[in-house]
């Protein structure tokens, strides 16, 4: 049973999201953006005092409006309808609690600080400004995240009869044979363009080196394949290189730059003990704050302000605040009573859903760094998709291992349909392609559907480019005062730093308007 | 090291105090089925509220027991079985028929367009046991058809055309409503009575 992949699944896969990023290349062409990052913080400037500002879930663009707002004199109330804090950073070790609709699940890790899994956001590209700035400014201790590795495997039915080769084999053997075909149909005759007959030697000479070709052009093989030994008392051997007719059938050349896009590129990095360390950080400046268990179900715009019902232990209780900041998921506040205009409303319903899904195990041998992988990812086109090892506790007796990690929608709903023994069961089935004796390591799993998450429901927003043209600035505009927050109104959907982006750009707004003499007081 | 010790505590102690306070676990049904149940036509989450409670009670009933919603196709049946399972495993399925019971029942938006005039003819199908009005009738086990989730309605009646609802042999009214479902030859038809229903108070 294969699944077919698009062109338009791997630009998700890869987290770029076709068009904005297509806009942001093009506009870093013509030089209207500075190459560097830089901070979007905003810089408060009025004062909040004696102004209220009420925010609707305490994920990371939730907590980020929360830090800076009660930095600069507002006061802050922060409602979250889960049991604990962070939205989709998420982090589970032993005894956590996994609070999916119809399947709860409690984490039975060992009780051991390197025995995490990280169920949301796992990783922060070093471009990722504003969200390493909070981890500096909070105290996030970081460590390095392996996110690409040569000598993790690459799996595909496909190719090979199944069987998995390295990553390095992969890549290079394909970059060898195409630079070969290359080198030899180039003609001099034909070049256009940017390159003229005086080039062709030297275009011949890039694409020696890419492919590591020998004096005549051809692929004979290459170290960066890996060696077929490395004993290193004898002469090197080098693999025979693959056969480029069984490589082409592998549909892994969609992915096989995964390891290059703007996101997930070297140098990457994780927080020490688990991304909701984030969480931690902010929620040691704000949890005071913050009130769990709080399910909003009413919201109404006045002429100034807003006012909120929320229900807390199965009791209605009503606030009201001179601005709201909102990161609820839209396909929820759908089902929240609201004044809203239908204009904008409409806009809850037309962007799909998420719908990722992952699994972690506990495995009770890191037999996957006797087979000299130490972090990264092995990628296969069966279901689970990946699998990941931890760059952290090397060497230590037990490791976490992400077992699944599904991008299509189709392969998340059919593990999220699947008890989770079940799940773990076709994620083992699928692993074992890969590394033969995976089920005999695993001890203990965890799973998790994000569309099937309580208070989530879902997984970044899908937007897509005629979505964007269409809901986008209505989504980001305030309805009086009240704003839409989270990585679900910003053009990085899926990335904590869209989240905090949100917020920046709410919170610039809600600045601006104080400057220029604010709201009324309406609070109760 | 210690930090993150003292971040784990902290985290630890957050989970154990909200976990302790029991909130009212029904609750959850409303992240789905939205405030008062009125229904979430973005996860596709009908309206409850102002449905029968013998209704509601067969229905969690049959999709504990896998008589609905255990088709791979039924992604939405998917999502409440193991819902109703739990509830009933934890007997608490009576309790959450009398919760839906307590909300105050909105009248739902129409989301959908059709040829009423069409449909009120089709509908004199439906009459016989739902009632001229859509009102239901308790005596046949029939459930009201107005003022619900006019989208849910819709799909309810093309899961019981391709089967995918009322197929298992314990649902017997399911397996009614497919022979009538079957009556109605396309989409079209299914959104010109759904519009007529829309038009019954």
């Amino acid at each position: 049973m294969k699944r077919t992949l698009s062109r338009r699944d791997f630009l998700n896969w890869a987290g770029a999201v076709g068009g904005s990023t297509a806009v942001y290349r093009a506009a870093m062409g013509i030089g209207l953006m500075p190459v560097a990052a830089r901070a979007t913080q905003p810089l408060l400037t009025a004062s909040g005092k004696s102004k209220k500002v009420l925010i609707l879930g305490a994920g990371i663009s939730g907590l980020t409006s929360a830090y800076e707002l009660s930095k600069h004199g507002y006061e802050v109330q922060v409602l979250e309808a889960s049991f604990r804090a962070g939205g989709r950073n998420m982090t589970v070790r032993h005894g956590s609690r996994i609070d999916e609709t119809g399947y709860p699940q409690a984490c039975n890790f060992d009780d051991d600080p390197d025995l995490y899994f990280n169920c949301g956001p796992a990783r922060i590209p070093g471009h990722h400004v504003n969200l390493l700035g909070y981890c500096k400014e909070l105290e996030v201790e970081l460590e390095p995240f392996v996110n690409d590795n040569r000598n993790a495997w690459v799996q595909d039915d496909a190719m090979f009869g199944g069987k998995p080769i390295r990553a390095r084999e992969y890549l290079n053997d394909t970059r060898g044979f195409v630079a070969e075909l290359m080198a030899k149909t180039i003609r001099k005759d034909t070049l256009t363009g940017p390159m003229t007959a005086d080039d062709w030697d030297r275009l011949r000479e890039y694409l020696r080196y890419f492919g590591e070709l020998d004096p005549q052009f051809k692929y004979i093989g290459t170290s960066r394949s890996g060696l077929a030994m490395h004993d290193y008392a004898a002469p090197e051997v080098l693999k025979a290189p693959l056969s480029p007719s069984e490589l082409l059938k592998s549909k892994f050349m969609l992915i096989m730059s995964f390891g290059e896009t703007d996101d997930q590129a070297a140098m990457m990095m994780e927080p020490v003990g688990g991304m909701d360390q984030v969480v931690a950080g902010f929620m040691r400046k704000v949890g005071h704050l913050v009130q769990l268990e709080s399910q909003v179900q009413r919201i109404q715009v006045l002429p100034r302000g807003v006012e909120v019902t929320y229900r807390r232990s199965g009791e209605y209780l009503t606030t009201r605040a001179d601005y709201v900041l909102n990161c609820i998921p839209m396909h929820l506040l759908a089902g929240i009573e609201h004044n809203f205009p239908a204009e904008y409303s409409s806009g809850f319903t037309a962007i799909p859903r998420g719908k990722l899904f992952k699994i972690g195990f506990q495995m009770k041998e890191r037999f996957w760094e006797r087979e000299g992988i130490y972090g990264g990812i092995s990628w296969t086109l069966q279901d689970i998709q990946q699998i990941w090892y931890p760059a952290h506790g090397i060497h230590r007796k037990k490791g976490v291992v992400l077992g699944a990690y599904t991008f299509s929608p189709e392969a998340g709903e059919k593990f999220a349909r699947l008890p989770p023994a079940e799940r773990f069961k076709l994620a083992i089935a699928q692993g074992a392609k890969i590394h033969p004796d995976y089920a005999k390591h695993v001890e203990t799993g965890v799973s998790v559907a994000w569309h099937q998450m309580n208070h989530m429901l879902g997984c970044a927003a899908q937007w897509e480019e005629p979505l964007f043209k269409q809901w986008f600035k209505t989504l980001q505009a305030p309805v009086g005062s009240h704003y839409l927050i989270g990585d679900q109104v910003s053009y990085h959907p899926g990335w904590q730093e869209g989240a905090i982006a949100s917020a920046h750009h709410a919170l610039a707004d809600i600045d601006a308007r104080e400057r220029a003499g604010g709201t009324q007081v309406v609070h109760s | 090291m210690r930090r993150l010790f003292a971040a784990l505590v902290v985290i630890f102690a957050l989970v154990m105090v909200d976990s302790a306070k029991a909130g009212n676990p029904f609750d959850y049904c409303l992240l789905c089925h939205g405030s008062n149940a009125n229904g979430n036509v973005g996860i596709r989450a009908p309206k409850l509220s102002g449905v029968e409670p013998w209704y509601i009670a067969r229905q969690l009933e049959n999709f504990a027991a896998g008589a609905r919603g255990a088709l791979a196709d039924d992604a939405a049946g998917h999502e409440m079985a193991p819902v109703a399972l739990r509830l009933k495993q934890e007997g608490m399925l009576d309790a959450a028929v009398k919760f839906i019971g307590s909300l105050e029942s909105g009248r739902p938006h129409a989301t959908m367009q059709g040829d009423t005039a069409q449909g009120k003819k089709l509908y004199e199908a439906c009459a016989a046991c739902h009632g001229a009005r859509g009102e239901g009738n308790a005596a046949l086990q029939s459930p009201a058809l107005a003022a619900r989730s006019d989208w849910y309605l819709a799909t309810q009646l093309t899961n019981y055309k391709t089967g995918l609802r009322g197929a298992d042999e314990r649902d017997s009214y399911g397996a009614q409503m497919r022979s009538i479902a079957a009556t109605l030859a396309d989409d079209q038809a299914i959104a010109d009575v759904i519009a007529y229903i829309n038009t019954l108070k």
